[in-house]
């Protein structure tokens, strides 16, 4: 493709502007760093993402102020942001959401992340990886809970109770031990031709 | 539907919730409206940056981000309570103790049935 001299000569201009810019940022955080030292040139206070440290997740939040700025952080109202309570358990100011997995979200709605069924920004639940759609599902079931419950636990513990009466009360279809003719097979078995086998009989009428 | 009940793994669905068509106070209403800012504002942030044809980079999503951050840094908000120790103990002292006294035993009584000669190896694979 033929490209003008005009554009060729902007496409390269504009690439060196963008390689200057670079080599002056390094320059200015080069020259900041210098008065701090070499640690805070690397390890300083800089998270790998974009965002500040104010815009992670903090400790407890116990007065107003605080919990209207976890909640404008987490982009919630300050109605619906609702911290763990404080029992040390590692929580912090995270916000407390109800307990709902994501298939019992709208499927039909354009989601930004539709297998997710969650919009860019929105606050993630806490346990949101248990909660995604091929893992544990709180929609509401076709009966309530204490039929379902009732009904398998029934049946369950009525095969077992029957399988423990079979054991306890065992029936069998009635059955004796194999006999044999001709005195149980004396001569067959090994018994002496000359002598008289005693008589055997197997039946009785 | 009219007599559904929930239970801890099944909850009401929204259609379901009689605030939905019964209880549209105007505070309700507001704070609706007040969600559907947040929401509306998070969309057109996100959209803007999806349809930036000079956009190289993938789009960071900083409530992912506070999400894995809150998840892997627990313990900077970890305090010892009773109901903390309580659970450490629980989860972290007691199961040794427990399984250690369990697999001896066993294991006691199965070495004395061995030495007794009454050990039962019918079916058994290894020992």
């Amino acid at each position: 493709m033929r490209t003008s001299p005009i554009c060729v000569w902007s496409q390269v201009n504009s690439e060196r502007k963008m390689a200057a810019l670079r080599a002056g940022c390094w320059a200015r955080a080069l020259q900041k760093a210098k008065g701090q030292g070499f640690k805070h040139m690397f390890f300083g206070a800089r998270t790998a993402a974009g965002l500040s440290k104010d815009a992670l997740p903090g400790s407890y939040p116990k007065t107003p102020e605080e919990i209207a700025a976890a909640a404008k952080k987490y982009n919630m109202t300050v109605q619906d942001y609702q911290p763990y309570p404080d029992e040390g358990m590692g929580f912090g100011d995270y916000p407390k959401l109800p307990d709902r997995s994501q298939s019992e979200r709208d499927p039909w709605y354009s989601w930004d992340h539709p297998d997710l069924r969650r919009n860019w920004g929105e606050p993630m639940h806490w346990d949101f990886d248990m909660f995604i759609r091929n893992r544990v599902d709180t929609s509401p079931t076709a009966m309530d809970w204490r039929t379902m419950s009732g009904t398998l636990l029934g049946f369950v513990g009525f095969m077992l109770f029957m399988f423990y009466a079979g054991e306890v009360f065992p029936s069998y279809q009635p059955v004796a031990p194999k006999q044999y003719p001709y005195n149980n097979l004396y001569l067959e078995n090994g018994g002496n031709p000359e002598k008289e086998a005693e008589e055997v009989k197997n039946y009785k009428i | 539907m009219a007599d559904y009940k929930e239970a801890p793994l099944a909850s009401r669905p929204k259609t379901l919730d009689p605030a939905e068509y019964f209880n549209l106070s105007p505070e309700y209403r507001r704070a609706e409206e007040e969600r559907a800012a947040l929401r509306a504002n998070l969309k057109r942030q996100y959209q803007i940056q999806l349809n930036n044809p000079l956009r190289k980079e993938l789009i960071e999503d900083p409530a992912l981000t506070r999400w894995t951050y809150a998840r892997t840094n627990i313990y900077t908000h970890f305090r010892p309570t009773t109901k903390t120790s309580l659970l450490g103990a629980l989860f972290g002292v007691v199961p040794l103790f427990f399984w250690f006294a369990v697999l001896k035993t066993d294991r006691d009584e199965r070495e004395e049935k061995i030495k007794a000669g009454t050990y039962d190896r019918t079916y058994k694979i290894s020992y």
